[in-house]
């Protein structure tokens, strides 16, 4: 047990990982997302056909089968940039269906008005829908938000030491103490998600618009 | 077409790096103790020193990469990592996809059974569940010589040598297959097994590059492990991880892995 104690600073690496990783799985998934939802709702026909085909076959395939497949590309792509690159690909999926929801939670009525000022189709997504619909958003995108720091567990598969390999190491050379390790890793992941969360869910309240959101009267 | 140009860029700036350094990238499972395995952050073992010499002795550069067993072959195969250093057994199939540098090293298989266990090197495998780690050769020693031949034993694969040993503590399975070396190190840390036999199956370690040695590493590699030996530092590395075992001169006589 005593030397658990030392393996802390191997914890810490695996939890800034594990943050790297979610930090651009979140940042990937959020403009990838977010461009096929605005292809789906506002794009031509032909091109929000593709945008639902491909947010269909992203949501479709198992992280770890969208790993091996990144991982196996015929180019010499770092393993961070994969780990990055397939939870960010299935991210944008999920996301995509957060703000589509979101987009079309909009009420009609307020792009209305906003036309009838005199704005143009573009003022009136960045300046009327678009902060609408990112305040929507936040509860399901805190759900996404979670559910992606645990997919970072699978990482390890290419090559990436993220927590949880940290742990596999550890009770791979002091040949035992499973137990403990993975009842820390566990209480490691349920932290990040807890706080990630309140972050969010503050966020939420400080963004608040009285009436956005609540159903109409 | 831009993202075409930044990956060629990319390319070419990694292809430049490796011909201008020569850093070549290690692959290994870091849950293989005494061979290797990573503590506090850092790359330890057997392995990762002889590597870390031989590349001093022979003028090129490594970096480690920690990759679980089951996709470590497939990686190198690949050529996704140029090196396998990680107490990796010479066999037959994958001497199909990767190549080996001569071995330099031997062991047999350990029989663990539970410490009250009152089986023994027969009885362990006669109508028995018995686990081993997938993709080693314990596994397949078990698949070739038993199970193919019809004898009354079930086999459990298991993700890492930790979760087959547990099994065996709690009762789940009878006995474990694993590198006698392996095997020592879960009595010494004092789990609840013991070593009841030892299956004679002289398997020979070597480090393994990619199919066709793109890189030319294998004769580098070969007479890295000459001087080491002939410069002594050979048996210091065997005398710290390996405390009482007899030094053998390295390179081994390879054995013919498909007799």
């Amino acid at each position: 047990m005593g030397d658990l104690l030392g393996e802390w600073f191997g914890f810490l690496h695996g939890v800034g990982v594990t943050l790297q990783v979610v930090a651009g799985v979140m940042a990937f998934g959020f403009l990838f997302g977010l461009g096929l939802a605005l292809t789906q709702v506002y794009g031509p026909r032909l091109l929000a056909l593709v945008a639902t085909s491909l947010e269909r076959t992203l949501r479709g395939i198992p992280v770890i089968v969208l790993l091996l497949v990144v991982y196996y590309l015929p180019w010499d792509l770092p393993p961070l940039l994969v780990a990055i690159a397939a939870l960010g690909l299935c991210s944008s999926g999920y996301q995509s269906q957060i703000f589509h929801t979101a987009l079309r939670s909009v009420r009609p009525g307020q792009v209305e008005a906003g036309r009838a000022l005199g704005l143009t189709d573009r003022q009136v997504l960045v300046h009327i829908v678009l902060p609408q619909a990112f305040r929507l958003a936040i509860a399901s995108w805190a759900n996404e938000f979670s559910a992606q720091i645990k997919e970072t567990s699978l990482v390890y598969i290419v090559g990436v030491a993220e927590i949880l390999r940290h742990a596999r190491r550890i009770i791979a050379y002091t040949f035992g103490n499973s137990l403990v390790i993975y009842g820390f890793t566990a209480l490691i992941y349920f932290a990040l998600t807890r706080a990630g969360n309140a972050f969010l869910r503050r966020l939420e309240r400080r963004l608040a618009i009285p009436g956005l959101g609540k159903p109409l009267a | 077409m831009r993202l075409v140009q930044i990956v060629l860029g990319f390319l070419a700036v990694m292809a430049f790096g490796l011909a201008a350094e020569e850093v070549f990238v290690v692959g290994l499972d870091a849950a293989f103790p005494p061979f290797t395995w990573v503590e506090q952050g850092e790359y330890k073992g057997f392995d990762v020193e002889v590597m870390r010499k031989i590349a001093e002795l022979q003028g090129f550069r490594v970096e480690f990469r920690d990759l679980p067993w089951a996709t470590i072959i497939t990686a190198l195969a690949q050529g996704k990592i140029d090196i396998i250093a990680s107490g990796l057994s010479v066999t037959c199939e994958r001497a199909q996809v990767v190549d080996y540098s001569l071995p330099y090293w031997e062991v047999d298989q350990a029989i663990l059974v539970r410490q009250d266990s009152e089986l023994n090197a027969i009885t362990a495998f006669l109508g028995t569940v018995v686990g081993a780690q997938a993709g080693t050769t314990g596994y397949m020693w078990l698949e070739d010589n038993l199970v193919a031949k019809g004898v009354p034993v079930e086999l459990r694969a298991y993700e890492t040598y930790d979760m087959a040993v547990r099994d065996l503590e709690i009762g789940r399975i009878a006995a474990v297959l694993c590198d006698t070396d392996t095997a020592l190190g879960f009595v010494n840390a004092g789990r609840n097994v013991k070593i009841v036999g030892i299956v004679k199956t002289g398997e020979q370690y070597a480090y393994a590059v990619t199919k066709g040695d793109p890189y030319g590493l294998l004769p580098r590699l070969n007479e890295g492990l000459r001087k080491l030996y002939e410069l002594g530092i050979w048996a210091e590395l065997v005398a710290k991880y390996f405390p009482g075992r007899a030094v053998e001169p390295v390179p081994l006589v390879p054995n013919d892995p498909c007799r």
